[in-house]
């Protein structure tokens, strides 16, 4: 036998069980109803002890269990509508993330786009200048070189002309003082017929 | 301006009424110098001006100045004259004038035109040529 409470526990029930063996033999109902009264319980506290239980457990529940499991309805509700709007937020947001990482992919290739146009007219215009420079630069130079023929040609002009000047007027003196009158006479001569010939 | 051609026109008129035979008539000149006397047109003038240029230049059309250097005789001068006179039409005389500048050859001026065969000229052809 194991050792536990009822060994503790059986002189007490053999008090009670010794005036019920003395006694004459009663029903299961008297004999709960002898228990009940041996104990104190009276049916009319265990009655009132009932309905203030029912009393105490009708508030409780009306003002603590009801609310709170209502509460916890609503609690529960607005979890699952979190964890819903949760989910939905997570697609969503994994769908924005998508479709940024959508953009700027549009946005880098466009840039890319844009920057090698910029690139390209840069380099078109760079071109088109140094051409225009180089242009100028020939033109300028032509000219130039124009000018120093022009003013190489008028310097010879120049110088051609005097010479001749100098060889006319050296001749002019020249023939002044040799020439005879006699040559002149011949000359007049020659001149008048060629005259009169016109 | 309009008086202008007007009076050009009138001393242009006047001219052709001074020439007989094509020459200059000292007549018919003085006939034209009463009239512009006696009728004192409008910018008489100008008018005279106009008629006095007109006379010079045709007289100087039948004279010819024959500037030469070294001597001329005068049948050189009879010569010009003469081939002149065939080239214009009309009676041409010939006066000869020194001119040492020229060097050696004649120049001869009708009017505004000129005819050369000096040795100057040629050497201011010659100059001008190079």
């Amino acid at each position: 036998m194991p050792a536990g409470p009822f060994p503790a526990m059986l002189p007490l029930l053999l008090a009670l069980a010794e005036p019920a063996a003395n006694a004459a033999p009663e029903g299961p109902i008297e004999g709960l109803k002898h228990t009940f009264e041996h104990f104190g319980v009276e049916p009319k506290f265990v009655l009132f002890q009932t309905i203030s239980f029912l009393i105490l457990f009708a508030v409780v529940y009306k003002f603590g269990v009801k609310p709170t499991i209502a509460t916890m309805e609503e609690r529960n509700k607005k979890i699952e509508s979190g964890l819903k709007n949760a989910e939905e937020t997570q697609v969503r947001l994994t769908a924005a993330a998508q479709e940024s990482a959508q953009l700027i992919k549009n946005a880098q290739l466009e840039a890319s786009k844009v920057v090698e146009e910029a690139r390209k007219v840069a380099k078109e215009f760079a071109d088109k200048q140094n051409a225009e420079a180089t242009a100028r630069a020939a033109d300028t130079l032509a000219k130039a070189q124009q000018a120093i023929e022009l003013e190489h040609k008028k310097m010879l002009n120049e110088a051609r002309s005097e010479i001749a000047r100098l060889v006319v007027k050296t001749t002019e003196q020249v023939l002044a003082k040799k020439l005879t009158e006699a040559d002149r006479a011949a000359y007049n001569d020659a001149a008048s017929k060629e005259l009169s010939a016109i | 301006m309009r008086g202008d051609k007007k009076t050009k026109l009138l001393a242009k008129q006047l001219f052709k009424l001074s020439l007989v035979n094509g020459q200059v008539s000292p007549e018919q000149v003085a006939g034209v110098l009463g009239y512009v006397e006696k009728a004192a047109p409008r910018h008489s003038l100008q008018l005279l001006k106009l008629y006095q240029h007109a006379i010079v230049t045709e007289l100087a059309k039948s004279h010819a100045l024959v500037e030469h250097a070294g001597p001329v005789s005068d049948a050189t001068l009879q010569l010009i004259a003469a081939a002149m006179t065939k080239r214009y039409a009309r009676p041409v005389t010939a006066t000869g004038k020194p001119n040492p500048k020229l060097l050696a050859g004649l120049r001869v001026r009708i009017g505004s035109d000129i005819y050369e065969s000096t040795v100057s000229g040629q050497l201011a052809t010659l100059s001008n040529a190079v």
